[in-house]
């Protein structure tokens, strides 16, 4: 027993603590009625006393400068602990359903157990986030969601640096390598998933059937040379990339409807158009284009000096496409890149994705976004709208969702903050930024401001439509011993 | 330093005649080519022949050829690809190799469960030469996963990487759904790498990888590669300088005739205007698609207007009506005209209601899809065809 129930309301019920226990915030605890029991969630905790605070600062002053001997006279029963819960779920035989009720005056409360954690069932397509946790006690009790529709509804993974946001990353995109139930295309500006220099992706056990890496430098065995033929560009590519001007915007459009594929050769040789466009914004686009796309003109000759080529990677964009329909890994190293660079790749397959799921949507694919703000900033959808948010907005219908990773939820506007259906908390210090995270939760987290700015490392809160109540996870660390490399068996015949 | 490199002969690959004899011809006129120019030697990069036991006709021209070569002083070095290789290691290359008219440069070891290949040595040019072979089904990409790399890499001297494989960074457009390896598989400075299996003329490099050459088919092999390639070629390389050799004996004129909404003598009348142009000595495609408005295909008489074609003096006529269809069947949908892909598809589809994988499955079927081949006694071909199955079995 942690305590018994003294007073409260249902959004706010007071315990009184034993003294032999400890209670920490965020702890899961369990009051019992006769009908079931009901899951509380600590949220506060204060000092509870029968001595009325100028006896309580009298006697710290004996105790402070006259004998430090001094104890008080049944000390458990005179001071005390209070800890303030709220209900999160009334369980029933084992079923879960929302809280109507208050446990019973002067009921017993007590620690969290496994068993009473029944109606968190291994889901279908189970995507485990981490173990369950009670305040900091991690709890033997490994926390699955359905990967398939938590990733269709989009995902925000949100929390200060160093509170283990990749860390979290890591585990779902190797989780997610053990089965077939989505496409997943990480835009990998730190090049730290696929594990070129220590352990990680690569060494899944299911790397080889199921993770694609592309690199433009330094390309690791058997994986593949990033490069994208700039007759796959189309204009619309670019929105959220670079901010045209009306009219270069039109020029853009006249070079791709006559010239169609060939349209950025032509933009960059100067070939003309029937429609006449000013010298200067003609020459502000072709600018704007080598820069981007790392070209040059020697002798009225395009040389390619980036990932964007005149005769290679016809097929990048869709074999990418190819491989997240499978339900592959894809993860781009976008390191070398600049932002815009890095954006517009994302751009182009994200474009090419959306359109053909809309066509055909059977598999669900989601876009880990990194820095999401970047595409998704309130700043930089008032300039124009991007396909990013397109999908946030109308993605989950055709079974493509976005994870958005950043540290700056309040920079997302609040309608796409509300329409990241799943989010996870890491520990956030800034105000602003736990309020914007507390106004879009599937879950009223109106009480758990400071449950929030106080988690730790690798601790993390769950708040999602798909599940029954804000759950507390203590996310694994990520390393070689937790995740062991299985065997392959190798065959040379024919070759010896 | 001159050599040949080429690849996809496929020799005896095609059922029409002519055309046969044409592939024949292209073979023989690279081999000519290289003899006349005295090259120090010819790389054949994988799919000599379309079968590993290939008819008596094209093997006749083959052996003629190189031993051409041979007598020349020509040495040809080559690997077996996906159409000539087979799982018993019973092929008409080893017959040639020990007959002595060429060297499979596909050789190896294993050391410590890992692929070691070896250098063959040009003892002209002293060029070092050695590669892998091509599986159908992407089923070599095992080979790469566990090649020994450091050593090829630090060999000194002139070195040539041969392949039979489709590479992911430089599949064209409309080869997406072609298994493809990534360049990153490949040991890294070799000064050339002479390809094979996808049939395009390409010239391209990678960092690291300079010179990944394909050559294209002596011959074009199907239909869809006459209207796009419209003749082969093969690649001659001086001073490490690469150029593509057209081989044409005949121009190609492709027509497609889009029928979508037409009637049967509308397309008639469309395929009666070919016979306008000027078709001497050429071989002629046409491929109709699309979908009549009224009739059905067999509706047009397709061998009076072929004969009328073949009396302009045409070549060869072909024509191509799989995508063509009569409003009654526009419900029936062709997803791929290439039977290894469907088959590969079946595979994949129902790989979690087998035993055993789809490598296995793949190599199986392979093997049991061989044909008696000419000459052949039943007994033997029966033989032949369980030796190689239990020995995938046993294995």
């Amino acid at each position: 027993m942690k305590g018994i129930i003294i007073s409260g309301d249902f959004e706010n019920i007071c315990i009184r603590k034993k003294s032999s226990t400890f209670i920490e915030l965020g702890e899961l605890m369990i009051a019992e009625n006769n009908k079931g029991k009901v899951l509380l969630q600590v949220f506060n905790l204060a000092f509870g006393s029968q001595l009325s605070q100028q006896q309580l600062e009298f006697i710290s002053g004996l105790k402070i400068e006259e004998s430090n001997d001094l104890k008080l006279m049944d000390q458990n029963l005179r001071n005390y602990n209070l800890a303030f819960a709220k209900s999160l779920l009334f369980i029933e035989n084992d079923v879960a359903r929302a809280c109507k009720t208050l446990p019973g005056f002067f009921s017993e409360v007590r620690e969290v157990r496994s068993e009473d954690l029944k109606f968190l069932s291994k889901p279908e397509n189970a995507l485990c986030l981490g173990d369950l946790r009670s305040g900091s006690q991690v709890l033997d009790f490994p926390l699955f969601v359905d990967g398939k529709k938590v990733f269709s509804h989009h995902v925000l993974i949100s929390g200060t640096t160093g509170r283990g946001k990749s860390v979290l990353m890591n585990n779902i995109l190797w989780g997610v390598l053990w089965d077939d139930y989505c496409g997943l295309l990480v835009l990998d500006p730190h090049d730290e998933y696929y594990g070129k220099a220590k352990f990680g992706l690569k060494n899944h056990p299911n790397a080889r059937r199921k993770l694609v890496y592309y690199s433009q430098n330094n390309v690791p065995i058997g994986e593949r040379t990033l490069k994208i033929n700039i007759k796959l560009l189309k204009p619309k590519h670019f929105q959220g990339v670079v901010y045209w001007s009306d009219a270069q915007s039109q020029a853009l459009q006249s070079y791709y409807k006559e010239h169609k594929e060939e349209w950025i050769e032509s933009i960059v040789l100067e070939k003309p158009l029937q429609v006449s466009f000013h010298e200067a914004t003609l020459s502000v686009l072709k600018r704007i284009i080598l820069n981007l796309l790392n070209l040059s003109v020697v002798e009225n000759k395009i040389q390619c000096k980036g990932v964007f080529d005149l005769t290679v990677g016809e097929t990048t964009i869709k074999d990418i496409t190819n491989d997240l329909k499978n339900k592959k890994t894809v993860i781009i190293n976008t390191n070398n890149f600049n932002s815009q660079v890095e954006l517009l790749i994302g751009s182009i397959i994200s474009h090419e994705l959306f359109s053909e799921s809309k066509e055909n949507n059977d598999t669900t694919i989601s876009i880990v976004l990194e820095e999401a703000p970047r595409v998704l900033g309130k700043s930089v959808l008032e300039k124009g709208n991007n396909i990013f948010a397109t999908i946030a907005r109308e993605g989950r219908k055709f079974n493509i969702g976005l994870t958005a990773i950043t540290q700056l939820p309040s920079l997302i506007p609040r309608e796409i903050l509300a329409n990241l259906n799943t989010k996870i908390l890491l520990g956030t210090e800034l105000k602003q930024e736990r309020q914007a995270l507390i106004e879009s939760a599937a879950q009223d987290l109106s009480k758990d401001d400071r449950n929030i700015a106080s988690l730790d490392k690798g601790e993390a809160i769950i708040t999602s439509t798909f599940t029954k109540f804000a759950i507390p996870v203590k996310i694994p660390f990520f390393s070689e011993e937790m995740k062991k490399e299985e065997k392959i068996n190798k065959n040379f015949e024919e070759m010896t | 330093m001159k050599f040949a490199h080429m690849a996809d002969c496929h020799l005896g690959g095609w059922r029409e005649p002519k055309l046969k004899e044409l592939n024949n011809k292209s073979f023989c006129y690279v081999i000519d080519y290289c003899v006349k120019e005295k090259i120090d030697f010819v790389l054949i990069a994988g799919d000599l022949f379309n079968t590993a036991l290939p008819d008596m006709e094209s093997l006749q021209v083959c052996i003629k050829q190189l031993k051409k070569l041979k007598d020349n002083n020509i040495p040809v070095y080559f690997i077996a690809g996906s159409h000539d290789f087979s799982p018993s290691g019973k092929t008409m290359l080893s017959i040639i190799e020990d007959a002595g008219l060429g060297f499979n440069v596909a050789k190896g070891e294993v050391v410590e469960n890992k692929l070691k290949l070896k250098f063959t040595i040009d003892e002209k040019t002293k060029v070092k030469i050695t590669g892998i072979i091509g599986k159908r089904g992407g089923l070599d990409v095992q080979y790469y996963q566990e090649l020994l790399r450091e050593d090829l890499e630090k060999e000194e001297g002139y070195k040539i990487f041969m392949f039979h494989c489709a590479l992911n960074e430089f599949k064209p457009k409309g080869f997406e759904n072609i298994e493809g390896m990534n360049v990153s598989y490949f040991p890294k400075f070799f000064d050339y790498y002479a390809g094979g299996h996808v049939h395009v003329l390409q010239k391209n490099s990678l960092e690291a990888y300079p010179n990944i050459i394909y050559p294209g088919p002596v011959f074009p092999n199907s239909f869809s590669e006459l209207e796009k390639l419209k003749h082969g070629s093969f690649a001659m390389v001086e001073n490490n300088e690469v150029k593509h050799i057209p081989v044409k004996f005949h121009e190609t004129l492709s027509y497609r005739i889009d029928c979508d909404n037409k009637s049967v003598e509308q397309v008639k009348q469309e395929l009666k205007e070919i016979t306008n142009t000027d078709l001497s000595d050429c071989i002629v495609t046409i491929k109709l698609k699309g979908t009549l408005s009224s009739g059905k295909p067999s509706d047009i008489n397709f061998t009076e207007i072929m004969n009328n074609l073949l009396e302009k003096k045409a070549f060869v006529v072909l024509k191509n009506t799989s995508q063509l269809q009569s409003k009654d069947f526009e419900e029936i949908k062709i997803k791929s005209e290439n039977v290894e892909d469907v088959e590969s598809a079946v595979i994949k589809e129902h790989l979690d209601q087998q035993a055993f994988g789809q490598e296995f499955t793949q190599k199986i079927m392979q093997a049991l899809s061989t044909e008696k081949q000419e000459g052949e006694k039943s007994a033997d071909f029966e033989k032949r065809v369980i030796e190689d199955v239990e020995k995938m079995i046993n294995n």
